[in-house]
């Protein structure tokens, strides 16, 4: 039976071929869909919890990027019994040379740490230190231009995530002149086997104006995640009824000129069911193979994102094996739901009316 | 072996058949003619069990169709179809293309069989690398295969010449002889001679 229906995809080349393009470019898409907004969610939740188990932010305020939370909340804290440390980091974005938007990361001393240096030093006053993938693409590579201030170059770091590789480190104060705000966050980090929501309570006394979480419980909740995610979610599933569309379409015609097969083989006493399983075969190994070719498609694809000048690495895509298995899955059913109806059709009809359909 | 009892059949409006009352007896070489348009092609879809009738009963040794709760594999078992075009699978080997018909069929048996239709060398052959009367020969002994108790064709001479229309004939006459139930709808009525019975369907009474 299968070898029967590898044959009938041969035999019907080009609506094969339509069918296996169709389903390339759907699973392509839902791919790169998921995997880019899943690669931004990791990079920044990455960012998050690189350092910290608590995280600070301007209370009733929906985005980091408007945080105002007040850096003196740092001496309060460190004064809480089982704080290791406090850090403070302003998130804020600029044009950089003919860049239009470059991340712009003003930190507290004692998070210079976390940015691993490939070249020089780390930032003093008046002084910024740039990511690679950024560095890369200035062309004046001593000194770069903030909000109409010039900064010296004091050395060049290395980061895993796009969005710090991508970006400009500099002193929170400075940070703060630019973007007229003391911290956009704080970061606290507890000692081992410290009871981390009897730490949040006592945090939150310290100030009205703060919103208190657990890192996890932050990249959990945080709102852009649930934007990017549930626009990802919707803009796939209109790639998958494209798809499934063009299926049923592509299958639809292609069962409608084999109905002379399909009748002779009614008549000939196979199973309505036989015929359906035959269908069904010849979908699977079209959703099967489209969905191999979908997966190196997409790393293609995503390894040029990635490496592409103009994104400045912001945009890096994630496969995950979840992700690989949730598409894979997706491609199978998307090629199955799209046969089933017209090859349920076929095989109720009479095989009498099938065979008069047309010669083969 | 085979009674139809009061058969009606309509197309939207058109009426097909009209209120056919008939009966075959087990090894009968039957012929059914009539002009094109006549109902033949009708009678003997309801008759192989491919077309329901919009009214009146068709029995199979006693038992009404539409009491049959497996029809696939009682026309398996006892059917064969032979069509005026032989609706060969053209991605098929002529032999996968028997198989269809019988999946546990050996390739000794489907070569006896080719052999005895005089078309031994086309087993491992597609349709379209063969000739008409080749792939018509090839089309009976896919409805051969199963050693069918009725063997139904419609126009099955239609698209040969003379002589491969005699012989096509001449196997009937054989398998008739053995004890399979021939049933023809045809409109060459040389042909229809040759058979046991004729039943001549017009404006789709007989």
């Amino acid at each position: 039976m299968i070898s029967s229906a590898i044959k009938a995809l041969q035999a019907n080349r080009l609506k094969t071929t339509l069918i296996y393009l169709s389903l390339i470019f759907s699973i392509t898409s839902i791919f790169l869909i998921s995997s880019i907004s899943n690669g931004i969610i990791t990079m920044y939740s990455s960012m998050l919890k690189s350092d910290g188990d608590i995280i600070i932010t301007q209370a009733k305020i929906s985005d980091t990027f408007f945080s105002n939370v007040d850096i003196n909340l740092i001496e309060k804290i460190n004064k809480l019994s089982n704080i290791k440390d406090s850090s403070a980091i302003i998130v804020g974005a600029s044009p950089v040379e003919k860049l239009p938007i470059v991340a712009v990361y003003g930190i507290t001393k004692n998070r210079f740490i976390n940015y691993k240096l490939v070249k020089d030093s780390y930032p003093k006053e008046n002084e910024v230190l740039v990511g690679q993938s950024i560095y890369e693409q200035l062309k004046n590579k001593n000194s770069i231009e903030i909000a109409n201030k010039s900064f010296k170059v004091s050395g060049v770091f290395k980061s895993s995530i796009g969005f710090e590789n991508g970006g400009v480190v500099l002193n929170i104060k400075e940070a703060g002149e630019i973007f007229n705000k003391s911290a956009s966050m704080i970061m606290v980090n507890s000692k081992i086997d410290t009871n981390i929501e009897k730490l949040i309570k006592e945090i939150r006394t310290l100030s009205s104006k703060i919103e208190v979480k657990s890192t996890d419980n932050f990249v959990d909740n945080y709102n852009q995640f649930k934007i990017i995610q549930t626009s990802s979610n919707a803009i796939s599933f209109i790639a998958f009824a494209m798809g499934l569309l063009g299926i049923v379409s592509i299958m639809s015609i292609t069962i409608n000129q084999r109905k002379s097969e399909f009748g002779i083989k009614r008549a000939l006493g196979i199973a309505m069911k036989k015929i359906v399983f035959q269908i069904m075969s010849e979908s699977f190994i079209l959703g099967f193979f489209s969905f191999i070719s979908a997966f190196f498609l997409s790393h293609i694809i995503l390894y040029f994102i990635k490496n592409s000048s103009q994104l400045q690495g912001y945009v890096n895509g994630e496969i995950s094996s979840t992700l690989a298995i949730y598409i894979f899955l997706t491609s199978i059913l998307m090629a199955m739901v799209g046969a089933v109806i017209p090859a349920l059709n076929a095989a109720k009809t009479d095989p009498v009316i099938l065979i008069q359909g047309n010669k083969i | 072996m085979i009674k139809a009892q009061n058969i009606s059949h309509s197309y939207s409006n058109d009426i097909a058949l009209k209120n056919i009352d008939f009966e075959i007896k087990k090894g009968e070489f039957v012929a059914i003619v009539g002009e094109s348009g006549s109902g033949k092609s009708t009678l003997l879809s309801i008759l192989s069990t491919l077309l329901k009738p919009t009214s009146g009963e068709v029995y199979f040794e006693g038992t009404k169709f539409k009491d049959i709760k497996d029809i696939d594999t009682f026309r398996q078992k006892n059917i064969g179809f032979i069509f005026q075009f032989h609706y060969l699978i053209n991605y098929l080997t002529i032999k996968e293309n028997i198989q269809i018909a019988n999946e546990n069929s050996t390739k000794e048996e489907i070569e006896e069989l080719l052999k005895l239709l005089g078309i031994k060398n086309i087993l491992n052959k597609y349709p379209n690398e063969i000739s008409g009367g080749q792939r018509q020969r090839a089309a009976i002994a896919r409805a051969l295969i199963n050693k069918p108790k009725v063997i139904f064709a419609d126009e099955p001479t239609g698209n040969l010449d003379s002589i491969n229309s005699q012989n096509v004939f001449d196997i009937f006459k054989k398998l008739s002889n053995e004890g399979t139930t021939i049933i023809v709808a045809t409109h060459d009525l040389k042909l229809a001679s040759k058979t046991d019975k004729t039943i001549e369907v017009k404006d789709g009474q007989l």
